[in-house]
């Protein structure tokens, strides 16, 4: 009898005292990307906040004309954009760019909902990104009846991200596209979704890919057959990060800069060899 | 009169090109730091944590290599345009520091060496380079 009352007793003793450690917060894994960019698209990292970035993304013409113009990087017309993006507060970050293409100003917004943790009690990341932009050409290329309200397109994006481990972090993507005036054809909504992913091979470089796939919803398209969808975007690329830069360098099957122009106007095919090189540098300051 | 002029310009600019090939250009080595108490006495949690090596290497890889180089000694591609020499980590001089006094240098830093706050913003990604700086002793 003394002995079981020893037993229970010393097992009350050892559940108390377990019950009295207090557990650590999980915090949040390593960042499983190295920039909020990830060739065409964002990732669920934002930096800390008051960091102010300088992107300058730049896509050459397609690579079919081989050695002729360089495998496009010769070729004419290239899509540029400049950005610059600010982290007023953690988690949230705010951006404006212009491109080249049809002159888009787009005013983007990024908010990561919850970081991965550690211990798995959150097994992912989770952020939103949104834009508005504004088309730039002149009036006369929006055809007639001409409104201000026919130069916006709307993008938004669910990011759902995970750090599998310190080489390999994968993100899966669903968006929503709007645009307010389309050429004859040419869905205004378009739903795509899309995986992309970071390999790190070495301390400060990363092979990326990404597959971005505009859907054909029958019951959000305006036409009676697909007669000039969409096509899939895939990117490959290479990162390189330091203190202060990220650089990219990569070939994609889309020429556009804004993921709406992609989603709804992407008419390379990668199939087909429809590919182009391109480049991306983002600055970091630090404030 | 005019040769007097250019005479004594010529003198002018040799004495200026003298002068500017005699003048030293060498980095000047780092003054002692001024460290507060509460980091000279600070402690590393992270002390002989072999599981933090790889990522030490990484983050000093990414943030500090330039400047500092791959083995410590200052003679990083970027420590050429400082104006004071980087440091060498391997000597005796350098890893007599606490590991406290080490956090300060290279977190919080002072004139050419940056403050990393905000770019290394997880404590253990901090002791990790810290960690990984103590390996680079000869």
């Amino acid at each position: 009898m003394k002995r079981i009352l020893l037993i229970v007793l010393a097992l009350i003793g050892v559940l108390s005292l377990m019950a009295q450690e207090e557990p650590t917060k999980d915090r949040p894994v390593r960042a499983p990307f190295n920039s909020g960019i990830l060739i065409d698209n964002q990732t669920s990292v934002i930096p800390a906040d008051k960091t102010l970035e300088f992107q300058i993304q730049h896509k050459f013409g397609k690579i079919d004309n081989g050695f002729s113009d360089l495998f496009g990087l010769y070729a004419p017309g290239a899509n540029i954009r400049l950005a610059l993006n600010y982290v007023p507060i953690k988690n949230l970050q705010i951006g404006y760019g212009l491109s080249r293409i049809r002159m888009y100003s787009d005013f983007s917004i990024k908010y990561t909902i919850h970081e991965q943790t550690r211990r798995n009690t959150f097994p992912v990341a989770v952020a939103v990104f949104a834009n508005m932009a504004v088309d730039g050409r002149n009036k006369t290329d929006f055809g007639n009846n001409y409104k201000f309200g026919n130069r916006y397109s709307y993008f938004s994006q669910l990011i759902i991200g995970r750090r599998f481990n310190d080489w390999l972090s994968v993100q899966a993507n669903a968006s929503f596209t709007h645009y307010n005036i389309t050429e004859p054809g040419i869905d205004h909504d378009k739903v795509s979704v899309g995986f992309n992913g970071r390999v790190n091979f070495s301390p400060q470089s990363s092979i990326l890919f990404q597959y971005d796939i505009p859907l054909k919803i029958k019951s959000i398209t305006e036409h009676r057959e697909w007669t000039n969808p969409a096509k899939p975007n895939l990117g490959v690329g290479w990162e390189i990060r330091t203190s202060t830069h990220a650089f990219h360098i990569y070939l994609s099957s889309a020429d556009g800069m804004i993921p709406q122009h992609n989603a709804v106007y992407n008419t390379n095919d990668w199939t087909k060899g429809d590919m182009m090189f391109g480049f991306s540098i983002v600055r970091f300051w630090n404030f | 009169m005019k040769r007097k002029f250019f005479f004594r310009l010529t003198l002018a600019v040799a004495a200026f090109a003298m002068v500017a090939f005699i003048i030293p250009q060498e980095q000047k080595k780092g003054a002692p730091w001024d460290i507060p108490k509460e980091y000279k006495e600070k402690k590393n949690p992270f002390k002989d944590d072999a599981s933090l090596e790889k990522l030490g290497k990484t983050i000093y890889s990414k943030h500090c290599r330039s400047c500092h180089g791959n083995a410590g000694l200052g003679d990083g591609v970027m420590a050429k345009n400082q104006k004071t020499f980087p440091g060498d980590f391997s000597s005796a001089e350098f890893q007599k520091h606490t590991d406290g006094e080490l956090y300060y240098m290279s977190i919080i830093g002072r004139d050419e060496m940056p403050n990393f706050e905000k770019k290394i913003t997880d404590e253990e990604e901090r002791w990790a380079v810290i960690n990984y700086i103590r390996t680079m002793k000869k």
